[in-house]
């Protein structure tokens, strides 16, 4: 699960750097879906979420002529950007939330509670957006992005233990609020 | 490597229910502990994969026409021959342009100059003086 081996991007780069257009389209296919998952989890909301891919890789267009090969690979780099840019937006939504108490929202099973589909993907995502920013970043990471724990503990700049604590707290946080769940996630 | 019941139910709490998703370093060992203890092991693996099951419904997004079409009409673009012909000229201009340089330093050293270079110094000072009483002597109209 480690961070190692060639960078599976560089040649798609290189071809992104020439502005040789299946290069760019491939890429995408290959890594936009990625992001857009990422901020999603990250941010729980749709329109954040395109808003942050697109700026990401505005960005990547930047960087793709001068792309220094053996350096971080382009994944790692994406969700580097990408998760800065969420924690700029989940920042700004602090600032204007202790501006402006939120109405309160409750997450909680519904009174009739046999959810199914949707009702069900909304409860995990609820779960998931009540996790501190930390432990949502270290689930989203390693559970959703499959990042090997060295990478994603690098991403987060702590250890491997940290991150271990970030995903084993965040875990059984999640377990309790979607307790009642348990029977549904056969 | 060795790895007690605990540390296994650990690593099953904080990587999922899955072996094969937890780091590298320690998989072969919970599986040789998996296969010593399948009945206590098993139960903790299903009971962490339960909740995995209801991770993977956290929903991801997929990507609309309109914002692929954005990004792919932002990326660079690839040179048209227009403009490679004018990176071309200005190469060939840029070499010229140097080569012209060099063969004007050359000549500038080849020419004799001021040997002395306080009569050089006094040149530039009578020519300030000259320009700043010109200056005095006619002020500028109001």
């Amino acid at each position: 699960m480690a961070a190692e081996g060639s960078d599976p991007d560089e040649a798609l780069l290189t071809g992104v750097g020439r502005g040789d257009p299946a290069a760019v389209r491939q890429l995408l296919d290959r890594r936009l879906p990625r992001v857009l998952a990422l901020a999603r989890r990250m941010l729980n909301d749709a329109g954040e979420a395109e808003d942050v891919a697109q700026e990401t890789f505005l960005r990547a267009w930047k960087q793709a002529r001068s792309w220094r090969p053996g350096g971080a690979k382009f994944d790692t780099w994406l969700h580097r950007v990408a998760l800065n840019l969420c924690y700029d937006r989940l920042r700004k939504r602090r600032d204007v939330a202790m501006a402006e108490p939120p109405e309160q929202v409750d997450t909680g099973p519904a009174p009739d509670a046999g959810l199914l589909g949707a009702d069900l993907s909304r409860r995990v995502e609820a779960a998931l957006a009540a996790l501190p920013a930390r432990q949502r970043e270290a689930i989203v990471l390693c559970h959703h992005q499959g990042l090997g724990n060295i990478e994603a503990a690098a991403l987060m700049s702590v250890s491997v233990e940290a991150l271990e604590s970030l995903l084993g707290r965040g875990r059984r946080a999640l377990k309790a609020s979607l307790a009642d769940l348990a029977g549904q996630g056969r | 490597m060795t790895m007690s019941l605990d540390r296994f139910a650990e690593l099953a709490e904080i990587y999922g229910g899955d072996v094969a998703r937890w780091p590298e370093a320690v998989r072969e060992t919970a599986r040789a502990l998996l296969v010593a203890e399948p009945a206590r092991l098993e139960v903790v693996l299903a009971d962490a994969a339960r909740l995995d099951r209801l991770l993977d419904l956290a929903p991801a997004q997929s990507a609309d026409s309109a914002l692929l079409g954005r990004l792919i009409a932002a990326a660079p673009q690839p040179a048209s021959a227009a403009r490679r012909w004018l990176a071309g000229a200005g190469a060939a201009v840029g070499l010229g342009v140097a080569a012209l340089a060099g063969v004007a330093v050359g000549v500038m050293i080849g020419q004799p100059g001021p040997t002395d270079p306080q009569s050089a110094q006094s040149v530039i000072a009578t020519d300030f003086t000259a320009d700043l009483s010109e200056a005095l002597e006619e002020p500028a109209a109001l």
